[in-house]
């Protein structure tokens, strides 16, 4: 899809997202109920066979969604949504969850209970479905779902480099939500008064707001750099390279966002920690900062010393 | 809000990166110790040879001497010196911002003038902004030039300009009207010949032992007219729009990569894994570094002037290229044998203090990061 076309698709997520998702719906998924209304929407636009490879969109066009997903806290596995029509060839609207297996269980699968069909995918990027599974509930940082099932393994042929794909998902997300944090929260600093005067008016407010900017200036170009490398032979790389940089970018931001948002931004009333803990829970989800990085770092190491400018300076 | 647009870079550069490759295989001045901070290194031979191969000013256009190419090729070019540690500083300036300040502003007799040496690799230039008492706080300028007769007479004091004692110009910000309602009217830009008589330039020893900067000081020295660069009180706008192209490169955040290279070759044996995340930790930062600052070259070359993206690549930068050899030297192996890292290591830190304050503070950048959000 060009660019222009990607544009006017996420304008369109855009818009249905901001129409549709507010604090009443996160709170009310929060509290245990499938969002129907929101799933319906979804399918009626298709965004749900965006990733199908007969769906005329490139994968990078759905990663560009998951961003505008994240922007709006989006309480739906879309992700696992994308992927799973993708490796399944899906063309209904069966809800379909993927979690990462390890050894004979799969652990944090968003909405098992909910789903037609649960998918498991390894770091060595293998694809399975479960099948007579028995699932243990359990929620993340954000109470959403995430359970652990045991059950059946069939694998499934793809050629994709699915684990690394549902890493760049959760990467997405978190550059989606990290710039949302940021316009929140620089609204908020602007209409927020003491001793007088905004708090934007005061400089250390002024300058961990600038900390925070260039965090996310940096998570996105991050985020960037791996969607550009989709099918390309580094992208495992990008990946790794995205997944740490955008974990440290969501540490400190996060920290700063709530700090400025003071005692107000702690409450469950406040729309803040929505958000912030999607981060933390994507940060962890599909390998965290550590797991990355050390597996960029063992490939760097495994160059030589003498070749890592190369490729550094070889990215598009 | 900040645009940083994802920007690849033409497919030209991959040619021409292979090429500046081999040219610094061949030429690399023997006795250099690679150093990756473009102030490191003052080497007028090297510098000419650089001019000679066309490695300077190369988004010039040809009929003054440039390589007629992009932004883009300038910066493929400059990284890759600055990757291997090859000695840049004698003509950093001009080619980074002053060649570019002239195409834009100047006059066709300037460019007609200056530019083709600058090119050659044979002119060298320094900034001439900060004062004894106008460090952070450049609109508190007191050098001033008074009109005279075909020109204007300079007097006043400029501090901690880079290699002044060996560099050919300086183009400074003086006062050419007093202090008014708006601090920022009344200030130009001139170029000076720094080997004036009227000219005295005392070199300052930094905390390494090493004599990079100075005082320059101005005694009645006479500008003519055709040296003032672009309008006479448009000074203070002029200096803003040219930090677009003074904050945002990848000297921003590459000062210590020779430390990184060092590191790396400490692991004779295979890192563990908190060694290699470390490891993949720096080339992450400096990875997604490099992408904000193509977004800002991809700006310049659009013809914009990007002034606040720059501040916030070189925040960001320079917090990451203090960071990283701290990162390095904490995830070392215990019983490797150090010396080549204790030197670069050293060399860093020695230097580290002045990467967040040269080109404009944090405080300052952070300000102005600030003000592109809309806080003030």
């Amino acid at each position: 899809m060009s660019s222009e076309l990607q544009q006017i698709m996420v304008e369109s997520t855009e818009r249905i997202f901001s129409d549709t998702v507010d604090k009443k719906l996160l709170d009310a998924v929060e509290s245990g109920e499938f969002p129907q209304q929101l799933w319906k929407l979804i399918c009626e636009n298709g965004f749900h066979l965006l990733a199908t490879t007969d769906s005329g969109a490139d994968l990078a066009d759905a990663f560009a969604v998951l961003r505008v997903a994240g922007r709006y806290a989006v309480p739906i596995p879309l992700a696992e949504v994308l992927l799973g029509n993708r490796w399944l060839d899906g063309s209904d609207d069966n809800l379909i969850s993927i979690g990462e297996r390890s050894g004979d269980r799969t652990l944090t699968v968003p909405w098992a209970q909910q789903a037609a069909r649960c998918l498991a995918v390894t770091p060595d990027n293998r694809v399975f479905e479960i099948s007579d599974y028995q699932s243990t509930s359990g929620r993340n940082i954000a109470f959403e779902p995430r359970d652990t099932l045991s059950g059946n393994f069939t694998e499934i042929k793809t050629d994709d480099d699915a684990y690394e794909l549902m890493a760049l998902s959760r990467l997405s997300l978190a550059s989606g939500a990290l710039n949302r944090v940021l316009e929140l929260t620089i609204q908020y600093v602007g209409e927020r008064e003491q001793f007088g005067r905004p708090i934007a008016k005061f400089q250390a407010v002024q300058h961990n707001l600038a900390v925070a900017a260039a965090e996310v200036a940096a998570a996105t170009r991050a985020c960037d750099g791996a969607v550009e490398a989709i099918g390309e032979e580094r992208f495992v790389l990008e990946v790794a390279a995205g997944k740490g940089r955008v974990g440290e970018a969501i540490t400190v931001v996060t920290e700063i966002v709530h700090q400025l948002h003071g005692a107000m931004g702690f409450t469950h009333e406040h729309q803040l920690h929505h958000f912030t803990r999607r981060l933390w829970s994507w940060r962890e989800e599909f390998g965290g900062e550590s797991y990355w990085q050390s597996r960029l770092g063992h490939h760097l190491h495994s160059l030589g010393a003498d070749s890592v400018w190369d490729f550094i300076a070889s990215a598009k | 809000m900040l645009q940083f647009d994802p920007v690849q870079l033409p497919d030209s550069s991959h040619a021409l990166r292979d090429e500046i490759r081999q040219f610094l295989a061949a030429n690399m001045p023997s006795g250099h110790r690679p150093n990756s901070d473009f102030l490191s290194g003052h080497n007028p031979q090297f510098s000419e040879l650089l001019g000679t191969h066309g490695y300077i000013c190369m988004n010039i256009p040809v009929e003054y001497g440039g390589g007629g190419r992009s932004f883009f090729d300038r910066y493929v070019v400059a990284e890759e010196l600055l990757a291997a540690g090859a000695p840049v500083s004698a003509h950093w300036f001009s080619d980074r911002q002053f060649a570019p300040v002239l195409m834009q502003i100047g006059t066709e007799q300037q460019r007609k003038k200056y530019l083709p040496d600058m090119c050659a690799g044979k002119s060298y230039f320094s900034i001439g902004m900060s004062e004894p008492n106008s460090g952070s706080d450049l609109a508190a300028i007191r050098t001033s030039a008074t009109k005279v007769d075909g020109g204007w007479r300079v007097n006043g004091t400029k501090l901690w300009t880079t290699y002044a004692h060996l560099n050919h110009y300086m183009i400074a910000l003086v006062r050419t009207a007093p202090v008014s309602e708006n601090r920022h009217h009344g200030m130009s830009q001139l170029l000076i010949d720094l080997h004036d008589d009227s000219v005295d330039i005392r070199p300052i020893k930094n905390m390494g032992g090493d004599e990079d900067f100075n005082e320059v000081v101005f005694n009645d020295t006479y500008v003519p007219d055709e040296d003032v660069i672009g309008e006479i009180g448009n000074g203070w706008n002029q200096c803003t729009a040219e930090l677009g192209y003074e904050r945002s490169g990848s000297e921003r955040f590459l000062s210590t990569f020779r430390v990184y290279i060092e590191f790396l070759k400490l692991f004779t044996d295979p890192p563990n894994d908190l060694q290699a995340a470390a490891i993949g930790r720096i080339a992450s930062n400096i990875m997604a570094l490099r992408r904000m600052s193509l977004s800002v070259v991809g700006m310049l070359e659009a013809g914009k002037m990007p002034s606040i993206e720059a501040a916030l690549v070189k925040e960001l930068g320079n917090n990451f290229e203090k960071i990283m050899p701290e990162i390095a030297r904490l995830a070392a192996p215990l019983d490797a044998d150090k010396t080549e890292f204790n030197r670069t290591y050293r060399e860093s830190i020695l230097l580290s203090p002045s990467t967040t304050l040269r080109g404009g503070t944090r405080e300052i950048l952070r300000g102005v990061i600030a003000r592109g959000l809309g806080l003030r």
